[in-house]
This record gives C-alpha cells, structure tokens and sequence, in this order.
C-alpha cells in the first residue's frame, strides 16, 4: 500500500486501471479493437500512438463517457459509472476546450467540485496550484490556449484522485508549464497514484514515463519500460516510430 | 465566385442543413393534408351550407414552415462559424468581410429562392387539383389572378433567410437571432391582435405575413394584421427586414474584432 | 442528488444566458404597464372598453423565454462540450438530468409565478378607476389562471430540456418547442372543425383556458377536457420529453 507522502494520510491512493479485451466500433470504423492491459501506481505511464490510434477513444471509455462495443475497462476494480464521487478516485482532462466560454474559472472548477461534495477551498487550491489564482475570475472564453491547458489539469486535480489521466496535457503550454507539467506528473506518481499520459512528444515522454503503452490502429503493439525501449534502440523516439511503423494511418506520402 | 463556390460547400456541410430543407418542403406535404381534409369535410356537408363554405389559403398557412427553416438557415449559416471558431479560418482565407457576408448571403437566399417558390405554388396547384370547384373564393379564382400575391408570399422565404443571416452575424448567437426571428413571426403578432384599435391595426400592417397583400393591393381582410400601407410602402417594408439587419451587421463585421 | 442539484444552480447562475432569456421574460412587467395606460387612456376616450389582461396577453412571451432558457440548460453543454466534464463528474445520467430538470423546473416556476403577479398587479393598481374589463374580478378568482399560467410556462421549460437533450443541438431544440407553443396550434386552426378543436385541445397554448374552464377561442369554443384532466396533459408534455431525452442520453456516447 502505497500513502500519500505528505500531511495525515486522507485516504488510500492506491488505484489502477485496468482493461479487459476493450473493443470500440463507430459504424464502420473500429478505434479500439480487443485493448487489454493494466495501469498500476507508482509512476507515470505514458500512453503513445499515431494519430486516430484510438487512445482518446480509450480514455472516454474508461470515463463511461462511450460505451464499449465489448469487453470492460475498471478503475480500482470497478466499472467507473458505478463510482459514487468519481472524481476522488479518478480525474481526467480529455479537452481542455471543453468549457462554458462565458463562466468563469472558478464557477467551471465550482459546478464540476459541487456534484462530488468539493468544497470551495479546494477550488482555490488547485488554481493556485496551476497558476490561475491571478484570473480565477475571469472569463474562461477569454484564456489563451495554455491557461485552458491549466484549467483543465486544475479540473483533474479537484477530487485529489489516485487515478490521474491526462489526454495530451502539453499542447499550448510554455516552457515553463512544459517542465511544470513534468514535474507534476512525476510528483504525482511519487505520491503513490496512477498516472496515465498521452502525448507525442517523445523527448518529453522520455524524461517524464517510466512504463510506455504504444497503441497503433485500436492495438496494443507494445508495452514496456522507458529504459527497456532505450536500451534497445537509440531514443524512445526511434523506438516509436520502428514500432508504430505499420500501423500510421494517416501519415504524409512520402 | 471562388467565395460563393465556398460558401455553397460550408452551407452543405453543415450537419443540418439537409434536415431544415427536408422540412421546409414537407410543408407541402402539410398543405396537402390540410387541402384533402378540407374536400372531405365540404363534401360530407349539407348541401345548402356548401356555398357559405370559406377555406383561408393554405399556402400562406404552410409558408411559416419554410420562412422559419430559411431564416435558420440564415443564422446557422453565420452563428456556427462563431460557436465552431471557424470564422477566424474563413476571415483569414477571405480577409475582406463584406465579400464573405455577401457570398453566404448569396447562398441563402439562393436556397430560399428556390424553396419559397417551390413549397408556395407546389401547395397551391395541389390544393387546386384536390379542391376542384369546391369552396368559392381562393381555389375557383383564375391562376393568373392569384399569381401577384402567391408570388410575393414566396418572396417573403429569401427575406426570411436574409433577415436570419443579417441577425446571426449581428448577434453572433444562435439562441438570440433564432429567439428573435421567432418573436418577430409569432410572438409579436399575438400580442397585437390582441391590442385594441387603432394600434392593432397599424402594428398589424408592418408585420411581414402582412405585407404581401398590401404589396399586391389585395388587403388583409379577416386576419389580425392590418393593411394601411400601399404598395410601394409595403414592398420597402419587406426589402427592410431583410436589408436593416443585414447592412447593420455589416457595418459591425468591420469594426467589431472577429 | 443534493450534490448535483447544487452544481446545476451554479452552473445556471454562472452564465449570461440565462439573465438574458429570464429578463426578455420580465420585459412582461414593462409591456403590462404600458399596456395598461394605453387602454386606460383609451377606455377615458370611449367610455368603457373589453381588453385582455396584460399577464395573458404577453404569456405567450414568458412560454418561449423561459422554454429557451430549459434548451439552453442543455444544449449549450453539448455546444461547449462540457457535457463530458460533467458526464465524468456525475456519471448517472439520469442523476444529472433529474438535477437540471429540478433546478430549471424551480428556476423558471419562480421566474413566471413572479413576473406573472408583477404584471397582474401593477396592471390592476393602474387601471384601478377604469373598466377595462379584465381588472374587475377579485384576484381569488384570478388566482387559478395565473398559477395555470406559470405552470405551463415551466412544462415548457422542461420540455425544451428534454428535446434539447434529445436533439443536443440549440436550434433544433428551440425549433422543437416553437413548433409545440406555436406551429402547431397555427395549423391546428385551419383544420376543418370538428377536427380544429379536438387536435386543439391537447396542445400547449389551449391547456390553461382548459384548466380554468375557458373557452379556447372564439374559433375553437370550448375544449373537450376538464381541468384535472387538462392539469394532467400538461404534466404530460415534460414528463414525455424528459423520458425521450433520458433514454436517449442513457444510450448514447456522450
Ligand atoms: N465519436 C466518434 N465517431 C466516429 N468515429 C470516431 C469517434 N471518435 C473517434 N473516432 C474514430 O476512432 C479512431 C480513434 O480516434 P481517437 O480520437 O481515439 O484517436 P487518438 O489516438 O486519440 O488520436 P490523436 O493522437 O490524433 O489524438 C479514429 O479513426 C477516429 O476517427
Ligand atoms: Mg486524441
């Protein structure tokens, strides 16, 4: 049993995500097919692939947000619509843009922290943490691609979960937030939790990922450590693009 | 022409325009409807009521159909580049703002130009070849003399979509320009037939369902709306609701950041 | 539940639209004085004079405002895309649902019940001295009538959600509820009689004269239902839409 580092232990952070022969068809379009694997606690696993792989689509099947074709996907053991205050085990940030652009920051982060018994003093906690604290009442319609990034990492955090997904985290962020989001991811996953992260910035994958999952037309292809990909060719780059080499669907002709 | 080709094409695509002409045209299906019901019950009446018998032209009852679905169309046509964020792309491909008004408004009245016409004279010969000879008065008269007002109810489509458009990109707001195209058609004019005279009736002349037949001469006789205007007013009335809306927003497009 | 409910209130208080559409609904109040001193002035030239109550004159404007207002609760969560934020927060759909049904029911009866008596009584204090035919009876007797009233403006208002939840679109729901208060009733009209007054019967616009025993119009006379039964066509519309929008919510991807 892993604990939270700091303060008095609130609850036990142990948590992992686990898909069993997880299948996703849209009409005639199969974006998730027979998806099996395990996210255990501790480290940050980072979730890669070409784009149209499916790993967006596994993210929102997790959520229940889609439902699957066949097979299931559990958090901690249990399908996630039967949580009763999912966002303390299970936080997620799948589009930053997917926000009301006449609310404010802090009224978004209130409407989603209310439904699973947040208080306020929460809300002001993670946009302190993410830097918003300056703008928490303003009008989220008008934050710059990166502060959207931020709040919606912020949304992540509310319930302070021991699951944590995070579906490209990074696009818009500065350099500053890049080493930022890194140094959050790793934090996070040193507290005990369960980190899942998707993005295509193998230099940043390899200096935040421990365990890499590497999904190609709705596949598993791969699953490994960071040093185990690194040893075996020159970059986790390399080892990417040797591994997804069959399965880019929508590549430049070359 | 390059922008009208693609303005055409962003019209097609959106998800529902194919769903608001679908519904736009069966208004004639409607018409028709009405028009068979109305031969059933003249024919199951005695016969020395059937010559006091009025039917009310059933191609200004369904024109509502279509005037609401265009004037929609109008407002989708601007209101969705705004919810999608696509009008930064259009105004960066088309920098110069009148041109990219004036294409989708080209479009949409093109559509209704089509579609008013279209549910308008397809509603009256099917209502005439339903009703034959039955109920004097709309159906019995010579085409030819319904051919002004039948021509200037269809006109009233295209404004419909005009008066959509200009409202959208005024409003930017799908809500707003639909909500106000709806008070303007119908919630307006319950309220004036309900004020008392003489100010019912001179609201009730420039509503648009009102204006076709003082741009004809014919008058609105037995209907809520009054017809104090004469022709020439009438018709600058109606070129107004599409034309107001529309040269106020682009006077906005301009200045207004996008 | 309790959680829901109170994130949905945010959630309404936290955008302009919903000021928007509830002060359009108010303009009720500003349109009934000037009603009122316009047919008193009239009624001071002529005499005497029958003209209709302001607070049924312009019901039609509360309907429609507040019908927005229910579409808008939905439909702009689909429009920004905060419907998954909010799926993933509270996961049972048909918890949130009944959450925004609650706060939209109470928002929009609270907003008609008290616009309505606004308009009722500042048009009685200012016609008082004046026959002007709809301020002569008591208001016990007016009471029925306005409660109708803003009873059938809050079906409407969650009709409009369970249409715009079926639909998830803003226009297709506000066509769907302009086609209930207005299309239909327009048509109805032209139908050869008896069949006017029977389809009219059942529709929105014709239920309150029903529920007071009115007659619905000089054209149509009298409708066919008796008040309970009026009553309980009216709690029909909402509970019909809500159910189509459960289900569909419930089986579709969100
Ligand atoms: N709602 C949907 N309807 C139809 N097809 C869909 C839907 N969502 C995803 N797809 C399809 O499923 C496949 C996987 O998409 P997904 O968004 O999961 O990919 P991804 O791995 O997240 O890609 P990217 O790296 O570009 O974000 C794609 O072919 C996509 O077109
Ligand atoms: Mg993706």
């Amino acid at each position: 049993m892993v604990r939270r580092a700091r303060g008095p232990p609130s609850r036990i952070l142990y948590g992992v995500i686990e898909l069993q022969h997880l299948t996703k068809r849209y009409g005639g379009t199969l974006a998730v097919d027979d998806l099996s694997f395990k996210v255990e606690p501790g480290h940050v696993t980072g979730f890669l692939g070409p784009n149209g792989a499916g790993k967006s689509t596994t993210m929102r099947l997790i959520l229940g947000l889609d439902a699957p074709t066949s097979g299931r996907a559990l958090v901690n053991g249990r399908a996630y619509t039967s949580l009763r205050r999912p966002m303390r085990e299970v936080g997620a940030l799948l589009d930053a843009s997917a926000v009301h652009g006449g609310r404010s920051a802090y009224n978004h982060l209130l409407s989603l922290a209310l439904t699973n018994d947040i208080g306020a003093a929460r809300v002001a906690e993670v946009l302190a943490q993410v830097g918003l604290a300056g703008v928490a009442r303003k009008r989220v319609g008008g934050f710059s691609l990166g502060m959207k990034q931020r709040l919606g990492i912020a949304s992540a955090l509310l319930g302070d979960p021991g699951v944590l997904m995070f579906d490209e985290p990074v696009n818009g962020l500065d350099p500053d937030g890049v080493r930022w989001i890194r140094d959050l991811m790793r934090s996070l996953a040193a507290e005990g939790r369960t980190v899942l992260l998707s993005s295509h910035l193998m230099s940043e994958m390899a200096l935040t990922a421990e365990r890499i999952l590497i999904v190609g037309r709705g596949r598993l292809i791969a699953e490994a450590t960071v040093a185990e990909l690194t040893s075996r060719y020159p970059s986790l780059e390399d080892a990417y693009m040797a591994l997804t080499a069959g399965s880019v669907q929508y590549g430049a002709a070359r | 022409m390059s922008v009208l080709t693609s303005e055409w094409l962003k019209i097609r695509s959106i998800r529902s325009t194919s769903l608001i002409i679908g519904l736009s045209l069966s208004a004639v299906l409607l018409g028709f409807g009405l028009a068979v019901m109305a031969a059933g019950m003249y024919d199951s009446a005695p016969v020395d009521r059937r010559p006091s018998a009025r039917i009310s032209d059933l191609e200004e009852v369904v024109v509502i159909v279509p005037q609401l679905c265009m004037g929609i169309l109008g407002t989708l046509a601007m209101t969705s580049e705004y919810v999608t964020g696509l009008i930064r792309t259009s105004l960066t491909i088309v920098p110069r703002r009148w041109p990219l008004l004036g294409a989708k408004a080209a479009v949409v009245v093109a559509a209704a130009l089509v579609i008013g016409p279209t549910v308008v004279f397809g509603t009256y010969f099917l209502s005439r070849w339903v009703l034959g000879d039955r109920f004097s008065g709309a159906y019995t008269v010579a085409f030819l003399d319904r051919l002004p007002v039948l021509a200037t109810v269809s006109l009233t489509v295209p404004v419909f979509a005009l008066l959509g458009l200009g409202l959208g990109a005024l409003l930017r707001s799908t809500p707003a320009a639909i909500s106000i195209t709806v008070g303007l058609v119908y919630v307006i004019p319950i309220i004036i037939g309900n004020i008392p005279e003489p100010w019912s009736e001179r609201l009730g002349s420039l509503m648009i369902a009102a204006l076709p037949r003082q741009i004809t001469g014919d008058g609105n006789a037995n209907s809520v709306y009054g017809s104090l205007l004469p022709p020439v007013a009438a018709a600058a009335v109606l070129v107004a609701y599409a034309a107001l809306p529309l040269l106020v927003a682009a006077w906005l497009l301009r200045r207004r950041d996008v | 539940m309790k959680a829901a409910v109170s994130s949905e209130w945010l959630k309404l208080r936290s955008v302009a639209s919903t000021y928007h559409t509830l002060g359009t609904a108010a303009l009720t109040v500003l349109l009934g004085v000037g009603w009122t001193l316009y047919v008193s002035a009239l009624a001071d030239e002529r005499g005497s004079l029958r003209a209709a109550a302001p607070e049924q004159g312009f019901l039609p404007l509360v309907q429609i405002s507040l019908a927005v207002l229910g579409v808008l609760a939905v439909t702009s969560e689909y429009a920004t895309g905060t419907i998954r934020p909010s799926l993933a927060a509270v996961p049972r759909r048909g918890t949130l649902l009944l959450a925004k049904a609650g706060i939209v029911g109470l928002t929009t009866f609270t907003a008609a019940t008290t616009i309505l008596l606004l308009t009722y009584s500042v048009s009685r204090l200012l016609a008082s001295g004046h026959n002007l035919g709809f301020n002569t009876t008591p208001l016990a007797d007016d009471l029925p009538s306005l409660l109708a009233s803003s009873l059938s403006a809050t079906a409407l208002a969650l009709v409009g959600l369970g249409l715009g939840t079926a639909i998830r679109s803003t226009a297709g729901g506000i066509v769907s509820v302009v086609a209930l208060l207005f299309v239909l009733p327009g048509i109805a009209n032209y139908l050869p009689s008896p069949w006017n007054t029977r389809v009219a019967t059942l529709l929105l616009p014709n239920i309150v004269p029903q529920i007071v025993g009115a007659r619905l119009s000089s054209r149509l006379g009298d409708g066919f239902l008796p008040p309970w039964a009026a009553l309980a066509v009216l709690c029909a519309y909402p509970v019909i839409a809500l159910a189509v929008g459960y289900v569909l919510l419930k089986r579709r991807d969100a």
